[in-house]
């Protein structure tokens, strides 16, 4: 008897045939954060904006779009996750100038505890290193204690609190 | 209390600045060693200085002691938003510092202050910046401006530590 084997997430770079499940797939993970962090509410346009900025990004050897499906070797298997990283060149004021940035990672919500995240994020870090980054970063909205948490077991220590304050009102 | 005036910093200044920031950048470095220098920063940060001085989105202000001493700075900057979320203008405070034996005098509330209210005279209505996590007298002082924590940025060297 051959015991079923959990599915193999499969994870690939996105083309630009892949722009309107990329773009619904964003608009899951902005609407979730600003859903939990008032202060990252959405504009008007951020879809029009996503649709115009993705085709940008894929032309641009810094940033990584990936996709990812539930089971290996179906290429045409509907993407239900996505993750976008970026290599930054910071300018010459801290010693490792090279920052892979981890800048989203979504899995729709009836995915999850799947594999997927940690598949996408595997293969995106990979991919930031092999284009020169000497250290990762990620932020995290405050609050989010299970993404911290997983970062923290990856390796990830805080670094830096981003504050902000509202000026005019008072 | 008047206190030590406030005044928008002029190219003089610059080598002022520069020691100033290099203070700074030391007092990060031995709080936590992942904020090492380049060996470049300081030549950079001379030109970079030069260029924010004359640059209208730019703000540099300094706090000088009997008209000579430059004791403290703060530096911010207008910058369009992500274009996704709020806010469509953002502030961005990217440096305030002042001398160790002037703190505690209310000197980086109003450098700080003043900042923010040239921010807001240029069209910015919400405002940030990043403070280092061990840096427990500065997070102290942003919340008690009323600053709040929006993200915590996480970071992890190529080859993981073995801690
Ligand atoms: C953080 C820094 C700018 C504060 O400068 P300062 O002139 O001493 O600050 P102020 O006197 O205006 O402080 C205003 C209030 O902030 C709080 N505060 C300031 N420094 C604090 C500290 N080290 N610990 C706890 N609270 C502090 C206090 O509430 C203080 O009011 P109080 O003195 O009446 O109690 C200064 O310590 C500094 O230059 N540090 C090194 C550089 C740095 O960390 N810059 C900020 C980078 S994000």
């Amino acid at each position: 008897m051959v015991e079923p084997q959990p599915p193999r997430p499969s994870v690939r770079a996105a083309r630009r045939s892949d722009l309107q499940v990329l773009t619904d797939l964003r608009m899951r993970f902005l609407g979730e954060a600003a859903h939990d962090e008032p202060r990252l509410r959405l504009m008007p346009d951020a879809r029009v904006r996503t649709e115009q900025a993705f085709p940008v990004w894929m032309g641009h050897d810094d940033r990584v779009i990936l996709l990812a499906a539930p089971s290996e070797g179906e290429d045409e298997a509907t993407p239900v996750a996505y993750a976008m990283g970026l290599l930054r060149r910071a300018p010459p004021i801290l010693a490792s100038q090279n920052v892979g940035e981890i800048l989203e990672v979504y899995v729709t919500p009836e995915h999850r505890g799947e594999g997927l995240a940690a598949k996408l994020v595997a293969v995106l870090t990979d991919a930031l290193v092999g284009r020169g980054a000497e250290v990762l970063r990620s932020a995290v909205p405050v609050g989010h204690v299970a993404a911290t948490a997983r970062l923290e077991r990856a390796g990830y220590r805080p670094l830096q609190i981003e504050l902000e304050r509202s000026l005019g009102a008072g | 209390m008047e206190g030590i005036p406030i005044r928008n910093a002029r190219r003089g200044d610059i080598p002022s600045l520069l020691l100033l920031w290099g203070a700074m950048m030391r007092e990060f470095e031995e709080a936590d060693a992942r904020f090492a220098l380049h060996p470049g920063a300081r030549e950079y940060m001379a030109t970079t200085f030069a260029a924010w001085i004359q640059d209208p989105t730019r703000i540099v202000v300094v706090a000088e002691e009997r008209g000579r001493l430059v004791v403290g700075f703060a530096a911010g900057v207008v910058l369009a938003g992500n274009g996704w979320q709020v806010p469509v203008r953002l502030g961005r405070i990217s440096d305030t510092y002042v001398a160790a034996p002037r703190r505690r005098q209310g000197l980086a509330r109003r450098l700080a202050g003043r900042v923010m209210d040239l921010l807001y005279e240029k069209g910015v209505d919400t405002v940030r910046l990043a403070a280092a996590v061990r840096n427990e007298g500065a997070l102290a002082f942003w919340r008690s401006m009323g600053w709040s924590d929006l993200e915590v940025v996480l970071e992890r060297p190529v080859e993981p530590d073995a801690d």
